[in-house]
Parts: C-alpha cells; sequence; structure tokens
C-alpha cells in the first residue's frame, strides 16, 4: 500500500518536472508539425491565403512524379552532397589527426588551436565570408590570385558544378574541425604500447592505420559520424547563403531538400507543396534515426549476448 | 642516421602543419587584414596581408554608420531570455527523465530523439502563419517564442545525457541526510553536471547569436534586427561598394563567440558528446 501510494507521488513528482517542457515542446515543436501536415493537405498558396480548400494528396502527387527542378532532383543531389561530404571529412580528418598524433610533434597544441577557429566563428558569417572575400567575381581573393597568375576571372557561384565544389569545400572547411577533434580524442584514447609492437614488426604507417588505428577509433568516432551524416544532409545555410539568397542568387540552380522547402514556401509561395516536402523529409529523418538506432541496439546485443 | 632521418620528418612536418594553419585561416584573415586597411588597393593586384596604411576607419563606420549597438542590444534581449528559459524548463524535465522512472518514460525519450532530427526551418510555414494572427510577427516575443522551442528538445535530451553520466549514490546520500528533491539538484547534481549546464546554456546563446534565416523573415525594419539580420542585410544590400565595413562588421559580431567558445572549448567535448547530441 504504501509503495503504491509512493508509486503514484512518484509519476506524479515526475510529470510535474516535465510539465514546463512539455508545454514547449507540443506549442512551438510539435503543433507546427501537425499544422504542416494539413498544410500539406491543402492547395494554400499565395492566392489562397485564407480560402484555401483540402485537396488531398495532390501536393505529394506532385512532389513524387515531377523530377526536373523538382522535389526528387533536390532529394538526390542532397545525397550526393551527404556522401562526397562525409567521404571528404572522413579521410581528411584521419590523416590530420594522426599527423597530429605523431610523437614529439612539440606545437600540437598551437597546430589544435588554430585549426579550430572555423568551428569557432559563427558559421553564418564565415560562409559569408567565404561569399564576399573569396568567391565574389571582382575583388574575391582567388579571382585577384587567377589575375595575377594572368588568367581570366571565373565566376565561381554561377555554374552548378563549380558553384557544388565551392560549396563542398566550404562545407568541409565548416565541419573538418569538428571531426578532426574526434577523431584526435578517439586515438589518443588508443593505448601507445601497442604501436610499440606493431613499430617492432615492422608495421608501416598505411597498415598500423588500416589493422590498428580503424578498428580501434571506429566505435569511439560512431556516434559523432552518424550525427555529422544527419547534419550534413539537413545542411542549409551554406548552399542557401552562397548561392541562393532572396534577392542575390548567383544563378546556380543547387538545392538541398532544405533550401527547396524553403524555396517553394517564402520565395514562390506554394505553401501546400512545400509543408507536403517537409512532411516528406521529416518522415525520411524519423526513419534514419530509426535504423541508425536499431542497429546502434544490435550492436550492443551482440557485443554483450 | 635514423636520428636524422626522424629530425627532418619532424621539420617537414612541421612545415605542412604551419602551411596548413595559414590556408585554413585565410578568409578570416583576408577579412581582417581588409578592414584595417585604408588603401582601398582591394581592387587592385598588390594586395597584401598587412595592411599598407592602417586605419580603424571601417570599424568607427560600423558602430557610427550602422545602428549596429541596436542590433547587439536586440541579440542580447533575446539571447538571454533565451537562455533562462531553456534552462528552466530543461533542468527538472532532464533531471526526471534521467532519475525517476516512470510509465511512458522510454517513449517519451524516443520521442524527443525523434523531434530532435526535425529541422526547426521545415515547419517556419507553419509558425509564420500561426503566430502572424496574434500579431507576433515582427516582434521579440515571437522570435523569442521560435528560439526557445528550437532549442527545447536539445536541451532535455544534452543535460539528461550528462545527467545519467552522473552517479546516482551521491544523491542518495545527500537524501539520507535530509535534503529534499529541490535541494539535491540545486546542491549535488548541478554543481557535478556544471559543464553540461553551461555548455547547454552556451549552445543555446550561440543558437541565438547566430540565427539569421528566422530573424530575416520574421523581421521588417533594421530597428528589429539582431547582429545576424543585421550582418546579413549589410551585405546583400550593398554587396561591392562596403566589403571593407562588412569586413569589420564580421570581426565585431565574432569576437565574442570566439571568446566563449575558446573559454568553453574544455567543457565543449565532455558537455556535448555525453548527450550524444549536437547544436
Amino acid at each position: 500500500m504504501k509503495s503504491n501510494k509512493y508509486k503514484v507521488h512518484g509519476t506524479l513528482r515526475s510529470w510535474l518536472c516535465l510539465l514546463p517542457s512539455f508545454i514547449i515542446i507540443g506549442l512551438i515543436v510539435v503543433f507546427p508539425i501537425v499544422y504542416t501536415g494539413y498544410i500539406s493537405l491543402t492547395n494554400m498558396n499565395i492566392y489562397h491565403w485564407f480560402d484555401f480548400t483540402v485537396i488531398g494528396l495532390e501536393n505529394y502527387m506532385k512532389a513524387l512524379t515531377v523530377f526536373d527542378g523538382g522535389f526528387l532532383q533536390a532529394l538526390a543531389l542532397t545525397v550526393l552532397w551527404t556522401a562526397v561530404n562525409m567521404l571528404f571529412q572522413l579521410v581528411i580528418a584521419f590523416v590530420m589527426a594522426s599527423l597530429l598524433n605523431t610523437p614529439r610533434l612539440r606545437l600540437r597544441r598551437l597546430y589544435k588551436t588554430v585549426l579550430m577557429f572555423p568551428w569557432a566563428m559563427p558559421g553564418y558569417v564565415s560562409i559569408l565570408l567565404w561569399k564576399n572575400g573569396m568567391f565574389n567575381s571582382q575583388f574575391g581573393l582567388l579571382n585577384q590570385w587567377l589575375d595575377r597568375l594572368g588568367m581570366e576571372p571565373v565566376q565561381w557561384l554561377a555554374g552548378d558544378t563549380v558553384a557544388f565544389v565551392a560549396c563542398l569545400v566550404v562545407n568541409l572547411w565548416l565541419a573538418l574541425p569538428f571531426m578532426i577533434m574526434i577523431m584526435d580524442g578517439a586515438m589518443q584514447s588508443i593505448d601507445r604500447s601497442y604501436y610499440e609492437s606493431a613499430l617492432l614488426d615492422g608495421a608501416g604507417w598505411f597498415r598500423r592505420s588500416i589493422s590498428l588505428t580503424i578498428p580501434a577509433i571506429r566505435p569511439i568516432i560512431a556516434p559523432a559520424v552518424i550525427i555529422t551524416v544527419f547534419t550534413t544532409f539537413k545542411q542549409f545555410d551554406v548552399i542557401y547563403l552562397l548561392t541562393q539568397q532572396v534577392g542575390a542568387k548567383t544563378g546556380a540552380n543547387i538545392h538541398t531538400v532544405l533550401t527547396y522547402a524553403y524555396e517553394n514556401a517564402f520565395v514562390t509561395s506554394n505553401y501546400g507543396y512545400s509543408s507536403a516536402i517537409s512532411i516528406f523529409i521529416f518522415v525520411l529523418l524519423i526513419v534514419f534515426t530509426m535504423v541508425t538506432n536499431l542497429r546502434k541496439g544490435g550492436r550492443k546485443h551482440a557485443e554483450n549476448p | 642516421m635514423r636520428k636524422t632521418l626522424e629530425r627532418v620528418g619532424l621539420a617537414l612536418l612541421n612545415i605542412f602543419f604551419i602551411v596548413i594553419c595559414f590556408v585554413v585561416i585565410i578568409p578570416i584573415l583576408y577579412a581582417f587584414s581588409v578592414s584595417l586597411n585604408a588603401s582601398n588597393s582591394i581592387l587592385g593586384s598588390d594586395f597584401s596581408f598587412i595592411p599598407k596604411q592602417f586605419t580603424l576607419n571601417n570599424y568607427r563606420a560600423v558602430f557610427v554608420d550602422q545602428p549596429v549597438l541596436l542590433w547587439l542590444g536586440n541579440t542580447l534581449i533575446l539571447a538571454v531570455s533565451s537562455v533562462a528559459v531553456s534552462l528552466f524548463a530543461a533542468i527538472p524535465a532532464a533531471y526526471s527523465l534521467s532519475r525517476f522512472r516512470f510509465a511512458g518514460r522510454t517513449k517519451i525519450v524516443n520521442t524527443m530523439t525523434m523531434l530532435y532530427s526535425f529541422p526547426a526551418i521545415l515547419s517556419m510555414f507553419a509558425i509564420y502563419k500561426l503566430l502572424s494572427p496574434m500579431g507576433l510577427i515582427n516582434t521579440r516575443l515571437g522570435l523569442v517564442i521560435v528560439y526557445i522551442g528550437t532549442m527545447a528538445v536539445f536541451g532535455v535530451l544534452n543535460l539528461k545525457g550528462y545527467f545519467d553520466s552522473v552517479p546516482a549514490e551521491i544523491e542518495e546520500a545527500a537524501k539520507i541526510d535530509g535534503a529534499n528533491a529541490g535541494q539535491t539538484v540545486a546542491w549535488i547534481l548541478l554543481p557535478l553536471a556544471k559543464p553540461a549546464v553551461i555548455v547547454t546554456g552556451v549552445m543555446v546563446l550561440i543558437y541565438v547569436w547566430n540565427e539569421y534565416i528566422y530573424a530575416i523573415t520574421f523581421m521588417t525594419g533594421a530597428d528589429h534586427y539582431t547582429l545576424a539580420a543585421g550582418l546579413y542585410s549589410l551585405q546583400a544590400t550593398e554587396m561591392s561598394g562596403s566589403w571593407p565595413v562588412f569586413a569589420a562588421a564580421s570581426i565585431v559580431v565574432s569576437l565574442p563567440i570566439l571568446v566563449i567558445f575558446f573559454l568553453t572549448q574544455k567543457h565543449m567535448t565532455s558537455g556535448l558528446t555525453a548527450g550524444g547530441v549536437k547544436g
């Protein structure tokens, strides 16, 4: 009897503690998502701001059937964007972290501090500095250098491919410090004596990396890598600020799913269609989350049977 | 022989890192040097990273010609209220999810993990449509509501993850000594979880400081801008003419964040990784 009373009291207390957060999350996070779901079933746009009607799944059909310049193209580009970014990030961060862990590298701390700068700077400021300082076709540093070499200036953000590469470079510049730091931390946790015996066995850097470093750091860096896959997939700032700013588009027609959804809501005012895309992306992200959680759970289970 | 080889290798590695470090900070260095350069030689080809004629005029222009102090005030009001409300709501919720066992607890944590993957930008239009009949568009209150909502799930999950890593035994001991739940949290758990509380607060602060897309979409008129929205407007309207001023403004806006980052960097790793989420 007494324990039961304690339990009821405990449950009540638990929920009371949760209440402020629940009100905030319910009203400002969940309700707008539900409302987005509702808008996605209507024809709401600039002409139908108040007198919109429910049109069923039409917006979803449109999103799934049009490829050129549509949602599917943006989705394909986002997948490519994520894959290329992750490949470069993992390889470059691994090499940099390995080099930083070279024994007797005295200035290691100084190099690390400088390499952290892109992470420490406010992201949007860095992106705008890249846009105005590096890529600007007239006074950007890159074209100044080309000019000095006697070459023609390049419109860095105008063509699709060149703009994609420019966005990739900026995103790597922004994201690598975090990945280097994670890998560096993981490498420092490896017992030095393993390396000594590997060296005695005459294993070179490549051999040591494949058979020792990578297997050792993999479980440690896995959560950070998964998080980075998500943030790269959800990347908005780099592509929007470099190429798609409202009123200052550079001419490159590259969209990730997020910039595409924003464009349809606040530029072309297809509110219903944009909401359908938002719901799509949300469902995709939920599926990703469940798959990664499942795999995590499965691995845990395998490790401790 | 082997020692000389090793020394040469180390020297080469040091040169490599010095070059890399320089290349990495070129965009920042370039903006910094342009902001201090008096001779408007940015269009010429004789540019160097060390300003030929030193000036602070661009910085003066930032503070005198642009309402930067007003934007700073707006940003600080938004940031302080967002951090306060976020922590006030997140600490008890995280404590409850970490320490109490009750029906539905796992479901709540799982639902929050799902919600965390939802990018705030996707429900921006719905929020606009909901806030506009309430007269909250183009007001600070409207933005604070959005910011608190955006960081709410992060705050709870990040703090919960860290609370989980703090052993409950110490709290049990305090309880036996007669402390109630509130006292236990205030005097035992929070001091132990200081890195996570600091990092969570700092992440909310940095988020508000850096958030521009809601600020430019919901706010009209330079009086209402935050620093981020103001900086955005500086580059979008006067592309070529004000690049040195824009560079100076970028440095001014970044400095506080750089200071906060390097002050809290020590806590960043432990305060963030324990929660398993990144802001």
